[in-house]
């Protein structure tokens, strides 16, 4: 890895009341690098990514987002860094589904721009490019509420297409979509990832899925991190492990 | 198995308590013959006779056009400046916009406390005080129902806004948007349906508050049935309230295409209901305008001599140059606590009377019972009752309480007994029509099972249909509850006792602190109310 550091942890720390969500984590990921996040619910994946998202505040520890730490970036920056995907609940849904990935340029619009824009779209060149990767151009004015989970995904992904950041940090993406829907849209996903040049982040409950598609996988247990390690290092009795109820001491 | 055995005596508790506070508000009554005028009978028939024979003489139908088209423009003038009002408020009350917890809270409580004070005073009462202040202008009657619907309005839209789903608002945080563009892309379009249901759903409400804003002297199907009911022309007073009726069913329709519309949210070839609607809205919103504001300037409200008036009446209320005001004399102070006591008790049996009403029709007015779907039996005379029942829903919601009253008393000596009946009549038609919808939403296969398995009808009603319907009932009641405390103030002023009754003649008195004082009594029994019905339907869901 000879590319530059994009985010660095160390020691990070997070409490939820009185249970630890993250006690200590340090990890470097680089630009260009595809991540899966692994681990039994209530590891602290989701906590991981919220933290990196700026959505949960730390408590202690440093994280360094481009060799800057994270609470000097602010809002319409910070968007331009890191961008969020989760399960399929990220969309409006009585808005078209040209507003919703149009929603990834509120960050760069002003208040009157975006308002007109409810009434005719601005920059849809941008959108309907970013909807036709994703496959959905002839979909561009139905009411996303109608489409189904798999495309509503898609249209989320356009959404980040349009919103361009660094670094891309999915919470479950595929979590509600059956095998072959989940298939399609991870492919993608790390396949626009790739051709953009960014960073991807992808927490998944699947190990199948983050052999499949990821170079390498963090193993999160406890709110501490497990292993880390290149996808093919990543041993059957490691994932055992890693999944292995709480010993009874 | 354990939960429900905790629930269904709490459920029963609280049953049996508003039973009790029923009977209790019987007591309140001097139930002899003394309640009735001497040939008040008569009376009644004669008016009842005007059911089956309105005059339908052109003449009184012209005059019926233009005071339902006046009553129509009122309302809409009226809803339209209480939807601005209620849309930048209840942003405001929700909070969306602030960030901070300290902000955020103090601008949740003082714009929520700004809805609640407004909604609190029934929309008779606000135009009592706009005339009383500004004269008889029109802009005395939109505001008057622009005040209190907004409020309403408000609180709801608020309501809404926090309760949307926060997975998009956070993805569209994280993707840069501010606070603003949050709301625009995010809150309105999630909440846009719900607030264009409730609001058509208030419009209809507004047609027969605007008709009653004619018996503070502005024009209108009120003041005409006033009129005719003055000259004892009864058959003229049910044109008009067929008018009313007639203006209502319209209104009624057009919400429900309205509201089917959203829901399936399909485009039709050609134009949507939702274009035609909004073109329609447009179109009614402008002539209204026009037509009310005609020969009236609104910088004329704001004359030296309007200003004037209205110094020195809302001066009056808070006793400017008052050495005694009411407010602060304790005799004053127990009358009207008396006064507030039996206001209480008339709206307990108004919804007491209501309740009773509603539960013995409720039924045959369900259409899954008419047309035996429910209890698999099927009657001919099933739709027959089914058609009664709902025409004397529709004829009970659609006559505003006042107009009620204003007949009832024709045949009661004024008290709190013609109040509460005045009130049961309007009621029990709304709570009749919620309550066949309940049974009409609910799953049908148990009962169905009961019935095959040899259950009577009104067997199947109580082991199948009551136990899964009464916790809505329950809901309803108190909702209802708590509207007619709003209105017990307003069927007092044609001398169905109560606060409403002083209120009237302190006003023609002038004795304008004791009207504050009185106005107190009637928020404060309000907000109790408020606060009691919502924390009791919190508990039995």
């Amino acid at each position: 890895m000879s590319s530059k550091t994009i985010i660095e942890a160390k020691n990070i720390t997070k409490h939820f009341e009185r249970k630890i969500a993250l006690s200590s984590l340090s990890f470097t990921i680089h630009h260009g690098e595809i991540v899966a996040l692994i681990g039994p619910s209530g590891a602290g994946k989701t906590t991981l990514l919220n933290t990196i998202a700026g959505l949960v505040p730390l408590e202690s520890g440093e994280l360094l987002i481009d060799q800057n730490p994270l609470p000097s970036y602010r809002g319409k920056l910070l968007a331009k860094k890191v961008g969020v995907i989760r399960q399929q609940f990220d969309l409006i849904g009585p808005l078209a589904v040209m507003h919703n990935v149009l929603a990834g340029r509120l960050a760069e619009w002003g208040l009157v721009k975006s308002l007109i824009s409810l009434l005719v779209p601005q920059e849809k060149g941008l959108a309907m490019e970013a909807l036709s990767r994703v496959g959905l151009a002839d979909k561009s004015y139905e009411s996303t509420a109608n489409l189904s989970g798999g495309e509503q995904q898609r249209v989320a992904m356009a959404r980040l297409l349009v919103q361009n950041p660094e670094i891309i940090l999915a919470d479950e993406p595929v979590a509600s979509l059956d095998p072959a829907r989940a298939d399609d849209v991870l492919a993608m996903l790390v396949n626009l990832v790739s051709e953009n040049r960014q960073t991807l982040i992808t927490s998944l409950h699947s190990v199948e899925y983050a052999r499949k598609y990821f170079t390498r996988i963090i193993g999160i247990k406890n709110g501490a991190i497990f292993f880390d390690l290149p996808t093919e290092q990543v041993t059957d009795d490691l994932l055992a492990e890693l999944y292995l109820l709480k010993e009874k001491a | 198995m354990k939960n429900s055995a905790v629930l269904l005596p709490k459920r029963f508790i609280l049953s049996v308590f508003l039973i009790a506070i029923f009977v209790w508000s019987l007591f309140s009554v001097h139930w002899n013959s003394d309640l009735l005028h001497t040939g008040g009978w008569p009376t009644m028939l004669q008016i009842l006779k005007g059911v089956i024979r309105p005059d339908l003489t052109a003449e009184i139908l012209a005059l019926g056009l233009k005071a339902a088209w006046i009553t129509l423009a009122y309302a809409v003038t009226g809803m339209s400046l209480a939807i601005l009002y209620a849309f930048i408020v209840g942003i405001l009350a929700s909070g969306t916009l602030t960030s901070k917890t300290v902000s955020r809270l103090t601008s949740k409580i003082f714009f929520r406390g700004i809805l609640g004070f407004t909604r609190a005073i029934h929309e008779l009462i606000w135009a009592w005080l706009f005339v009383a202040a500004i004269g008889l202008s029109p802009y005395a009657a939109i505001l008057a129902l622009a005040i209190p619907y907004g409020g309403i309005l408000g609180r709801i839209f608020a309501d809404m806004l926090n309760d949307v789903p926060q997975e998009p608002i956070m993805a569209l945080k994280a993707a840069g948007a501010s606070k603003l563009q949050i709301l625009i892309y995010g809150y309105l379009p999630l909440v846009w349906a719900d607030m264009i249901s409730y609001t058509m759903y208030r419009f209809e409400c507004s047609i027969r508050s605007s008709a009653i804003m004619s018996f503070v002297g502005l024009g209108g199907l009120g003041y005409q049935i006033q009129l005719s009911l003055a000259d004892l022309k009864y058959n003229q007073v049910w044109s008009y309230i067929y008018f009313l009726i007639v203006l209502v069913l319209l209104i009624d329709g057009w919400s429900n295409l309205v509201r089917r519309g959203l829901v399936e949210r399909k485009r039709v070839k050609g134009i949507s209901i939702g274009w035609l609607s909004t073109l329609l809205s447009v179109v009614l919103i402008i002539f209204s305008w026009v037509y009310v504001t005609e020969d009236v300037h609104f910088l004329e409200l704001f004359s030296d001599k309007n200003i004037q008036y209205a110094q020195r009446f809302f001066g009056g209320m808070f006793g400017v140059g008052n050495p005694h005001p009411a407010f602060f004399d304790k005799e004053n102070w127990s009358s009207a606590l008396k006064l507030t006591i039996e206001t209480l008790e008339m709206s307990i049996m108004a919804i007491g009377f209501s309740t009773i009403a509603a539960f013995i029709t409720v039924l045959p007015a369900a259409r899954n019972i008419a047309n035996g779907d429910l209890t698999l039996t099927k009657r001919w005379y099933n739709w027959i009752l089914f058609g009664v029942v709902r025409v004397l829903y529709i004829f009970s919601r659609s006559v505003p309480e006042l107009v009620w009253a204003m007949m009832i008393i024709f045949l009661f000596k004024p008290g709190l007994l013609p109040g509460a009946i005045a009130l049961a009549l309007h009621n029990f038609g709304i709570l009749g029509k919620l309550w066949a919808e309940v049974i009409e939403d609910m799953d049908s296969r148990p009962i169905r099972n009961l019935s095959s398995s040899g259950a009577s009808r009104l067997q199947s009603f109580y082991y199948g249909i009551l136990p899964r319907v009464l916790p809505r009932f329950l809901t309803y009641i108190l909702y209802r509850w708590e509207v007619i405390m709003r209105t017990t103030i307003v069927v007092g002023f044609v001398g169905a006792g109560g606060l409403g009754m002083q209120f009237k003649l302190s006003m023609s008195y002038f004795q304008y602190t004791n009207l504050t004082l009185l106005l107190i009594c009637y928020m404060v029994l309000v907000v109790i109310a408020d606060f009691a019905s919502e924390s009791t339907r919190k508990a039995v869901k």
